[in-house]
C-alpha cells in the first residue's frame, strides 16, 4: 500500500506545483507598465460598487453617475465658478409669459368693469407714463376665452368612484411676455389696478356638480393670474451621437417625455413636474414652458440627453418583440439601451462585465475636442482596502483615503492629494413639536453643550469643519458670517436656567416638576454617528439632562419614527445639491408624515424666504435672500449644526494636466479645483506621463 | 432502491414549497425596502413611493406576491429590480464565475486535509500531532478577511503582481497559455484562504475518525497477525476511516452556487456570494429568493445524493 500513502503526500504537492508555477507566468506591475505604451493614455478609477442602469434619465447610484456624466451630455453644466455654462446648448434665454383673467363681471379700483379693451387699454396707458409694475413688459395682448371639460379623478379613490365631470370657463385673457422673471409682477399689476388682481376668485369659472370637486377643480385647473417663465435654448449646431447622428432639439424633448412618461419610473420627475410644456420650433431651439415660478428647475437641464433615433416608439416596439415581450409595455426602462448607451459626450461606451469594470473610449467626434486620455476604465473593487492596494500598484489611478489615512497619505510625493469638502452636514434634530423643545434656548443651550471641535478633531482626525446652517459651505448661499455656537457649558447652563430649567437634589434639571429628559436617537450602520449620539449624551448629562440613547435599523429608524414624528431627538446628515431650495426640509407646509420637515420647524418668515428664494431668477438676490434664510434658521436653531467632512482624494502622480503649447510643444498645467473643491473640470486636458512631473501641484483647501 | 429514491423525492419536493414559502416570507417580512424607494431621498414625493411599489408589486398582498414570483421564476420573466435584468442569465453568470474558486477551494480542501489529519492521528502525541494542534486552531480561529488582508499584502509587495479579480486587469491578449496561467493564478489566493478554515477543520475530522478507526478491534487483529504497519493503517484502517466522508461529497452540491462573500468581496471576484450579498443590502428581492430557492434545490439534491453514495458504499446501510 505504498501507493496509497505515496498519493497522499504526493497528489497535494503536484497541486501546489501547478497552482504556485502560474505566478511566472503573471506579468508584475513593472511589466504592465512599461511594457504597455496604452497604460499612459488610459485612466483607472475604482468604484465600491457596480453601476445599475446606464440612462442618465433613470440612474440613482453613484458609479453609473459616473459613467453618465461621460457618456452622456446635458443642454448646461457648471463652470469652475459653479456659474451654468452652455454645453449642447450655445446659449439660453429666460424670460416670462404672464397670464391674467379680464373678466367684465369684475371692477378695476375705480369701479369700471375689466373688459379685455379696457384693461388693455388702461394699462398700455399706465405703461406710456412709465409705471414701475409696467417696466419690465415687452408685449400685451388679448386671448380669447375659452371653455374646457375635464374629467376630475374621484377624490376618494375605490371600485365605485367615478370621475367627476367638471366644466371650467376661462374668461378672454390678457398675455404680458416680460424681458425677464418677475415674480412681483402680479403684486405691482393688483395694486395698480386697485387690487383687481386679488378679486379673481378662481371658483368663479367652475362647474361642477359637487362644491367638493368644483374647489378641487378651481385649485388645479384655474389660475386667474398665471405667472409661466420660459428657458429658450439655442442647441449647438453639430453636437454628434457617438453613431455620428446629429443631436437636434427633438432629442431634448424626447429625453423630457423619457422622464415624465410614468412607465419609466424616472426619479427625476420631480425636477421635470413644473414643466408645462417643451416646444421645438425648429431643430435647434428648444422652447421650455413652466407652470410657475421655479428656478431651482433651470438646473435640471444638465440632465444627459438621450439619442431619440435609438429610443422611439418604432425601435422600442421592435426590441420588444425581439425580446418576445408586450410592446405596450415595453419602455425606456426595459430597453437593452440602458446596459449599451449611446449618448454624445466626450466618452462613449465600449463594453460592461457586470461587478468588474466598465470600459470607455475616447469619442473622437465631441464638438468640444477629444479628450488627451483615449480610454477610461471604471474597475468595480468592492473592497476599501483592495482598492488602496490596487491604487499603490498603479492598477488604477484614483483613491479616496479614508480620514485617519489623510494625515500619512496627504504630502506623499508619489500623488496629487485633491482636498475638499463633501456636500452635506451632520446635525442633531429636534423635535419641535414636543414641548420641552419649543424653546429656542433649549435648543441653543444643548447645542452649546457639545464640543464640536473636539468631535472633529478625535471622531473626524481633523477631517472636518463647522457648518451653522442649512447650506453647503461651498455654495454662495451660506453666510460666512454666521459665527458657530460657541463651546461653553456655563453659559448653557445660565441660558438653561433663563428658561426656567433648575437642578433638583438629585442633580437633574427640573421645570414645574418635570425633569429635562429625552432620548437621542439614530441608525445603525453609521459609526459616526453613533459616536456624535454617544458624545452629545455625554455633554448634556453634565449639564443636568436625562438623556438616554438607541440606535435603531434603518428602516425601523425611517418608518416607525421619523416618519411618524415619534422621537425627542436625532442624529442625521443630509446630502444636498448646489441650488438654494431647502423648502422641503424647513418650510411648514412639509411636517406631515413622510414629509422631511420631520423636526417640525416652524417660521413664518423663514417660509417666505423659501417661497421666494424658489421663485427668484436673479442669482444675487437670490443670494442675499438665502443668506437671510441662513441667518433665521442659525437663530431658531431647529438643528444644532455640527460638522462638514473633508475628503482627501489621491490622484496617480504621473497625471499632469497637458495642453500643446503655441510651438507644438505640450505644456503642463496645475490643476485647478473648483469650488466644490473638485479638480475634474479639465478632465479633457489630463495625461499621464512615464515618470511624475515636478513639483505636484497640491490646490489650497476648499474656499471657507 | 428505485423505491428508496421515488420516496425521497416525493418528501423533498413537499420539503422544499415549504422552504419556498419561508424563504419567501422571511426576506419580505425582514425590515427595510428596497433601496430604490428611498424614503429620505428628497427627490421622492409620496405618490412617486407608491408608484415604485406598484410597479414591484410590493403594494400586493404577499400570496399574490408569491405566486407571482414563482411564476416568473418559472417562466423566465423574473427581473432584479436594481436593473432591470433578467434574474436567472444573472445568476448563471456569476456561479460560473464562483465555481473555478469552488472547484479549486475543494480540491486544495481534500488534497490537504487528508495527509494532514491521517498524519497527525498516526503520530498521536508527537510534536508533529501538536504543531498541527496549534496551527489548525489558529487557522480556525483567525478571522478569514484578517489573514486574507496580510496574504494581499504581502503578496502584493513582495511579487509586485496583481492578485485581485478574476484575470490581471488590462491586460493584453498574450495568447492562450498565458491567459490560462494568468486565470489560475488569480484563483490561488482566494481559493487558498478560502479553503484555509474548511482545511482545519476538515484534518480534525479526519484525525479523529481515523484514531477510532486505528484503535479498532480489527486493526489490533490485523497487527497482530504480522501485517507490515503501511498495510494496517493505509489498506484496513484507512477504508473504513474514509467511510463518512463520502458523505461529504454530496452536501458539496449546494456549495455550487454557495460562493464567499468575505474572499469575492476582498478579492474583487465577480462571484455569485457578492451577487447575493449585494441583492440583501439592497433588497433586491428577486435576485435574492431567487437564490434561495436555487440553494434549497440543490441542498435537497446533495442530501438525495449523499444517501445514495453511502448506500453504494457502504452494504450495511443498503435498504
Amino acid at each position: 500500500m505504498r501507493g496509497t500513502k505515496g498519493a497522499l503526500i504526493a497528489v497535494p504537492t503536484l497541486v501546489s506545483a501547478v497552482l504556485l508555477q502560474s505566478y511566472f507566468w503573471v506579468p508584475t506591475f513593472e511589466d504592465q507598465a512599461r511594457g504597455d505604451p496604452g497604460r499612459l493614455t488610459r485612466y483607472i478609477s475604482a468604484t465600491i460598487g457596480d453601476a445599475g442602469i446606464l440612462n442618465p434619465t433613470l440612474a440613482t447610484d453613484t458609479t453609473s453617475g459616473e459613467v453618465n456624466g461621460l457618456v452622456f451630455e446635458g443642454l448646461i453644466d457648471r463652470d469652475l465658478d459653479l456659474a451654468f455654462r452652455g454645453r449642447v446648448a450655445e446659449s439660453w434665454r429666460i424670460f416670462e409669459e404672464a397670464y391674467l383673467f379680464a373678466d367684465a363681471a369684475v371692477p378695476i379700483g375705480d369701479g369700471t368693469p375689466a373688459r379685455p379693451d379696457t384693461l388693455l387699454a388702461r394699462l398700455r396707458a399706465a405703461q406710456a407714463a412709465g409705471a414701475p409694475a409696467l417696466r419690465g413688459v415687452e408685449a400685451m395682448e388679448i386671448l380669447a376665452g375659452e371653455t374646457e371639460t375635464i374629467e376630475l379623478a374621484p377624490a376618494t379613490p375605490g371600485p365605485t368612484a367615478r370621475p367627476v365631470r367638471v366644466t371650467v370657463r376661462r374668461p378672454p385673457r390678457l398675455k404680458f411676455t416680460l424681458q425677464a422673471v418677475d415674480q412681483d409682477f402680479f403684486t405691482g399689476l393688483d395694486r395698480l389696478l386697485g387690487g383687481y388682481v386679488g378679486r379673481l376668485d378662481p371658483r368663479r369659472y367652475v362647474e361642477a356638480p359637487e362644491p367638493d370637486a368644483a374647489r378641487r377643480a378651481a385649485a388645479e385647473h384655474v389660475w386667474p393670474a398665471e405667472a409661466n417663465p420660459v428657458i429658450v435654448f439655442a442647441v449647438r449646431r453639430g453636437v454628434r451621437f457617438h453613431d455620428g447622428v446629429e443631436l437636434t432639439a427633438k432629442d431634448v424633448r424626447f429625453t423630457y417625455e423619457t422622464i415624465v412618461d410614468p412607465r419609466n419610473l424616472s426619479p427625476r420627475v420631480p425636477d421635470f413636474e413644473p414643466v408645462k410644456r417643451v416646444e421645438t420650433p425648429d431643430a435647434y431651439t428648444v422652447r421650455v414652458t413652466y407652470q410657475r415660478l421655479f428656478q431651482p428647475g433651470f438646473e435640471s437641464w444638465s440632465m444627459g440627453i438621450l439619442p431619440e433615433h435609438l429610443l422611439n416608439r418604432d425601435r422600442l416596439a421592435a426590441e420588444a418583440r425581439a425580446a418576445g415581450r408586450d410592446p405596450a409595455t415595453f419602455a425606456v426602462r426595459d430597453s437593452a439601451f440602458n446596459r449599451r448607451p449611446v449618448g454624445s459626450g466626450p466618452f462613449r461606451f465600449v463594453d460592461w462585465t457586470s461587478d468588474v469594470a466598465l470600459r470607455l473610449r475616447r469619442f473622437d467626434g465631441y464638438w468640444d475636442g477629444p479628450a488627451n486620455f483615449r480610454e477610461y476604465l471604471i474597475r468595480v473593487i468592492p473592497d476599501l482596502l483592495t482598492t488602496e492596494v490596487a491604487f499603490y500598484a498603479g492598477t488604477a489611478d484614483t483613491y479616496g483615503a479614508q480620514a485617519h489615512q489623510v494625515a500619512r497619505l496627504r504630502d506623499d510625493p508619489r500623488f496629487h492629494a485633491v482636498q475638499r469638502l463633501v456636500l452635506g452636514y451632520t446635525y442633531i434634530g429636534y423635535n419641535m413639536r414636543r414641548p420641552l423643545f419649543q424653546d429656542a434656548r433649549v435648543r441653543r443651550a444643548l447645542g452649546m453643550a457639545i464640543d464640536v471641535d473636539q468631535i472633529i478633531r478625535y471622531l473626524l482626525y481633523g477631517q472636518g469643519e463647522r457648518t451653522t446652517g442649512p447650506y453647503p459651505r461651498q455654495t454662495p448661499y451660506y453666510d460666512p458670517t454666521v459665527a458657530p455656537l460657541p463651546y461653553d457649558p456655563e453659559g448653557a447652563a445660565r441660558l438653561l436656567a433663563e428658561a426656567g430649567w433648575r437642578r433638583n437634589a438629585a442633580g437633574i434639571l427640573e421645570k414645574d416638576g418635570q425633569p429635562l429628559a429625552f432620548t437621542l436617537i439614530t441608525n445603525t450602520g453609521n459609526e459616526e454617528r453613533k459616536a456624535v449620539m454617544v458624545i452629545a449624551q455625554d455633554a448634556w448629562r453634565r449639564l443636568g439632562v436625562r438623556v438616554d440613547t438607541l440606535e435603531l435599523e434603518w428602516a425601523v429608524f425611517i418608518y416607525q419614527r421619523v416618519d411618524k414624528g415619534d422621537f425627542d431627538a436625532l442624529v442625521l446628515g443630509w446630502s444636498m445639491g448646489l441650488d438654494p431650495d431647502i423648502y422641503q426640509l424647513f418650510h411648514s407646509s412639509q411636517t406631515g408624515q413622510f414629509q422631511l420637515n420631520f423636526v417640525g420647524y416652524r417660521n413664518p418668515a423663514a417660509d417666505e424666504l423659501m417661497v421666494r428664494i424658489r421663485q427668484e431668477y436673479d442669482e444675487r438676490r437670490q443670494i442675499a435672500m438665502a443668506r437671510e434664510l441662513h441667518r433665521l434658521i442659525a437663530a431658531d436653531q431647529p438643528y444644532t449644526f455640527l460638522y462638514v467632512r473633508r475628503a482627501l482624494s489621491l490622484l496617480d502622480g504621473k497625471i499632469i494636466r497637458m495642453v500643446p503649447g503655441p510651438d507644438g510643444q505640450p505644456r503642463y498645467l496645475p490643476f485647478v479645483p473648483d469650488r466644490l473643491g473638485r479638480v475634474t473640470y479639465h478632465f479633457d486636458q489630463w495625461i499621464k506621463t512615464p515618470t511624475p512631473v515636478r513639483p505636484p501641484y497640491r490646490p489650497e483647501l476648499s474656499p471657507g | 432502491m428505485l423505491p428508496f429514491v421515488v420516496r425521497a423525492l416525493h418528501r423533498k419536493t413537499w420539503t422544499l414549497l415549504i422552504v419556498s414559502i419561508v424563504s419567501f416570507a422571511v426576506v419580505h417580512l425582514a425590515p427595510g425596502s428596497p433601496s430604490q424607494i428611498d424614503p429620505l431621498n428628497p427627490r421622492f414625493t409620496r405618490e412617486q413611493l407608491e408608484r415604485y411599489r406598484a410597479a414591484f408589486d410590493l403594494d400586493r398582498p404577499l400570496y399574490v406576491q408569491y405566486g407571482l414570483f414563482y411564476q416568473r421564476l418559472f417562466t423566465g420573466q423574473l427581473r432584479a429590480f436594481k436593473d432591470n435584468q433578467p434574474v436567472l442569465p444573472k445568476i448563471v453568470e456569476r456561479a460560473w464565475n464562483s465555481l473555478p474558486l469552488f472547484v479549486v477551494g475543494t480540491i486544495l480542501v481534500w488534497c490537504f486535509a487528508f495527509p494532514l489529519g491521517i498524519a497527525a492521528a498516526i503520530r498521536r502525541g508527537s510534536w508533529f500531532d501538536r504543531a498541527t494542534t496549534v496551527l489548525v486552531f489558529a487557522l480556525i480561529s483567525v478571522p478569514g478577511f484578517y489573514l486574507a488582508y496580510l496574504a494581499l499584502i504581502f503578496v502584493v509587495r513582495t511579487f509586485e503582481v496583481d492578485v485581485i479579480g478574476m484575470q490581471t486587469f488590462g491586460r493584453a491578449a498574450a495568447g492562450r497559455w498565458p491567459w490560462l496561467m494568468d486565470r489560475t493564478w488569480h484563483l490561488v489566493l482566494p481559493s487558498l484562504l478560502g479553503a484555509t478554515a474548511g482545511i482545519a477543520v476538515l484534518s480534525r475530522y479526519v484525525r479523529s475518525q481515523m484514531l477510532e478507526v486505528i484503535s479498532s478491534d480489527y486493526v489490533r487483529t490485523a497487527r497482530a497477525k504480522g501485517l507490515p504497519e503501511d498495510d494496517v493503517l493505509y489498506r484496513h484502517a484507512l477504508r473504513n476511516g474514509l467511510l463518512p466522508f463520502v458523505t461529504m461529497l454530496g452536501l458539496l452540491v449546494p456549495g455550487l452556487i454557495g460562493g464567499s462573500v468575505i474572499f469575492e468581496t476582498i478579492f474583487a471576484w465577480p462571484g455569485i456570494g457578492r451577487l447575493g450579498y449585494e441583492a440583501i443590502l439592497a433588497r433586491d428581492y428577486p435576485v435574492i429568493v431567487a437564490l434561495n430557492f436555487i440553494a434549497a434545490v440543490l441542498t435537497l439534491l446533495g442530501t438525495l445524493l449523499s444517501d445514495l453514495l453511502y448506500m453504494l458504499v457502504d452494504p450495511r446501510i443498503r435498504l
